[in-house]
């Protein structure tokens, strides 16, 4: 009987689900707009991986040219087609990670592992200090406490003069500088979670420590983990992009945004459009994260009030 | 109350201590030899052993990490047998160690076998004489003389062994014989104000940091002047119109400023301003050291860009508190019983909102410092931000520890005292 019932009554399926769950975006306009221009950049990223108008690397063309009908954006100061550079630059960020000294290259950009590790870092770190409390609580947190003391580029700089210039380098640097952050926030939705009743179930079972961390708190705290993660991404290309600026972000050959602005900046007066181009598209690809992590937020607290 | 402050001090005392091991371990790892980079590549391996040895850089590092904390005269002048002093170098302004032999300052020198013993005169010159005695006999039987020598090192030279020394002087590498045995580098160490000698510059940290920390200074407070009203009264504009097109406008544009990168603004207003407009000067070149004062307009393109990127964050911060504050039981209270709004708002609403975001600002002090080294980077600002910068792409240990350390302490004291002001407006939490 039981399950006739169940059968006649169809469960949603997995994707349903999904969509229920997604479809918030489209309730609020901030995070429409934010997820559009972000997909925009994803699709940029994937078409370059199959195509780009010109080589983004070969001097081909006259330099500092200004937008025409062979390059749609004008060539920079060695002559490349700025467009096929802005294409290729996305790759870096968003979809290969390149390993030292060989030509391999693990998928997912610098900025996602980065956020992946200071993810799962300050996770690991904020439910120990959480959960267990007492002097775990007190030494994570202390320690935490000096590396948030230190002024983000300033970890950076001294991370990278350290360690050297690196797709790895720059993703330590990222983890390093988020985790404290997602610790914290782990930290305070743990100490909420673990009053809970299920809680004292687990612990009554005889659960260990570490599955209760893991299998009964954690999935609770996904929610604004998930934001978090969001707005960590945004942060994540702005500090590649810094750096990149600063000369010392990601290495050639491949095209990086940041160094992009920081190579044209010095024909700066000769070809302003040069710089105009990779500067908006790092801002728009960053605004466009933090508008849909921000409207994101927005619905979900919606109604929690 | 009195138990919270104490708490956060030592917290604090703890934190900063950390923040030094940390930081000085981390450059001790990673850092490659600086000797490649001072001497050049083609260098052979004994000119950059002795090179190191000179820097001091061949003891262990826990050694060197005491050292750089709080000096290593104390230990020099055991091995020397004389108090260790400094005196200013008239010439130069910089301060030189000297040993106080009896109350006459002195130094040593060996030339050619023969040790030399150079007096301090009152004028900052120095006569020299033959020594005489001071030789000690080790336990290997050789005689060894524990000294300060002409370039502030505490060294023990070794009579008969003559070693070889490799002196970096401005034409190259020369190799010198009677060099020294054993260098210690002396310093008074972080905590006594001498953090070492900076290699990219060759002049005591302190002495290139100080005019760094002014302009910084100068740069920053500008910048929060300017900062602070504009975005308290931004965002507490936008919290009483909570929903309407105003607050639509700050926000988004607020949010769009935020997260747009320090550089990308920056560049875009040097380009409007410096090349299109050409009505301010686009970059900050400082043609004496005290340019800030002459030609304040240096000061216009890096103060907007610090103002487009913090002013947004701090308006955010403070239409949240304010939106919270005015959906609170006792604001409607006060608009129910005939209260006119703007003086519910003056009156009851700002004081309460305004406490958040004061907190936050004082711990946004730190991005602020971020901040400053992109902006100070873009525009050439010869501030500390532009120092970290240089010294870390130079792999100026001295420099950059001693300059990170100051960012610290500056982020940590005010978190302190944003900590501690905090406590003293908040009843709820002064007398738990």
């Amino acid at each position: 009987m039981a399950v006739q019932s169940m059968t006649t009554k169809r469960q949603p399926s997995r994707w349903e689900k999904f969509w229920n769950t997604a479809s918030i975006v489209f309730e609020s306009r901030v995070a429409t707009v934010g997820m559009s221009i972000v997909l925009f950049w994803v699709l940029v990223a994937f078409i370059s991986l199959f195509w780009t108008p010109y080589d983004p690397n070969a001097s081909n063309f006259t330099q500092n040219l200004g937008p025409n009908t062979t390059n749609l954006l004008g060539t920079d100061h060695l002559g490349r087609d700025i467009l096929s550079r802005l294409m290729q630059g996305t790759q870096v960020i968003l979809l290969k990670t390149r390993l030292p000294g060989s030509d391999i290259s693990i998928p997912g950009g610098v900025a996602i592992w980065g956020v992946l590790g200071s993810l799962s870092l300050g996770t690991l770190l904020g439910l120990n200090a959480g959960y267990r409390g007492g002097w775990w609580d007190q030494i994570i947190m202390q320690v935490l406490d000096a590396l948030i003391a230190f002024p983000r580029i300033v970890l950076y700089l001294v991370v990278i003069a350290a360690l050297g210039q690196g797709d790895l380098v720059v993703i330590l640097a990222i983890t390093i500088t988020g985790a404290p952050g997602v610790a914290r926030l782990v930290r305070s939705l743990a100490l909420d979670i673990k009053t809970r009743d299920y809680i004292r179930a687990a612990e009554t079972r005889g659960e260990s420590v570490w599955y209760i961390m893991f299998r009964e708190i954690l999935p609770n705290a996904r929610g604004p983990l998930l934001v978090d993660g969001m707005l960590r991404v945004g942060y994540a290309i702005f500090a590649i992009g810094t750096l990149g600026f600063l000369g010392i972000g990601l290495p050639p050959p491949d095209p990086d945004w940041g160094n992009m602005v920081n190579e044209a900046r010095r024909n700066i007066f000769a070809n302003q459009l040069a710089v105009i181009w990779p500067a908006v598209a790092i801002a728009s690809l960053v605004i466009g994260l933090n508008l849909f992590a921000d409207g994101l937020r927005e619905e979900l607290t919606r109604y929690q009030k | 109350m009195a138990r919270f402050i104490i708490r956060s001090i030592i917290s604090t005392i703890i934190t900063m201590l950390l923040v030094s091991i940390a930081l000085f371990f981390l450059i001790e790892v990673g850092s490659g030899d600086i000797s490649v980079k001072i001497l050049g590549v083609f260098a052979t391996p004994e000119q950059r052993a002795s090179y190191r040895a000179q820097l001091g850089l061949d003891a262990p590092a826990w050694q060197r990490y005491v050292d750089w904390l709080i000096g290593n005269d104390w230990r020099a002048e055991r091995k020397v047998g004389y108090p260790l002093v400094t005196a200013t170098n008239p010439q130069t302004g910089e301060q030189g160690w000297w040993a106080d032999v009896d109350g006459q300052l002195t130094r040593w020198k060996m030339e050619e076998g023969q040790l030399l013993t150079l007096k301090r005169q009152d004028d900052g010159s120095s006569t020299a004489h033959l020594s005489s005695g001071g030789w000690e006999v080790n336990e290997e039987g050789q005689e060894v003389f524990w000294g300060v020598d002409t370039k502030n090192n505490a060294v023990q030279w070794m009579r008969g062994e003559g070693a070889e020394v490799w002196v970096l002087t401005k034409a190259g590498l020369r190799k010198e014989g009677d060099g020294p045995q054993v260098y210690i580098p002396l310093r008074k160490g972080l905590l006594r104000g001498d953090p070492g000698i900076s290699l990219q510059f060759g002049r005591p940290v302190a002495v290139t940091l100080v005019p760094r920390i002014r302009n910084t200074l100068v740069l920053a407070g500008v910048a929060f002047t300017i900062i602070m009203p504009l975005a308290l009264f931004l965002g507490i504009l936008a919290g009483i119109n909570e929903g309407k097109p105003l607050d639509r406008i700050i926000s988004i544009t607020s949010l769009g400023f935020t997260a747009t990168p320090e550089f990308v603004t920056g560049i875009f207003l040097i380009i409007i301003f410096g090349i299109w407009l050409k009505v301010l000067p686009a970059v900050a070149i400082f043609t004496s050291p005290n340019a800030i004062f002459e030609d304040p307009t240096l000061l216009a393109l890096p103060v907007l860009t610090l103002t487009a990127v913090e002013l947004g964050y701090v308006a955010r911060m403070t239409r949240a508190s304010m939106v919270e504050v005015m959906d609170s039981p006792y604001i409607r209270t006060a608009i129910i019983k005939g209260m006119p709004k703007w003086r519910v708002v003056t009156k009851h609403a700002i004081r309460n909102a305004l406490m958040a975001p004061i907190t936050i600002i004082m711990l946004h002090v730190n991005w602020l410092i971020g901040g400053l080294v992109v902006v100070e980077v873009i525009f050439g600002y010869p501030g500390l931000g532009y120092y970290i910068y240089r010294s870390a792409i130079f792999g100026d240990y001295n420099a950059i520890e001693a300059a990170a350390m100051v960012t610290v302490a500056i982020a940590i004291l005010t978190r302190l005292i944003g900590d501690l002001a905090y406590t003293l407006l908040n009843p709820r939490i002064r007398y738990a």
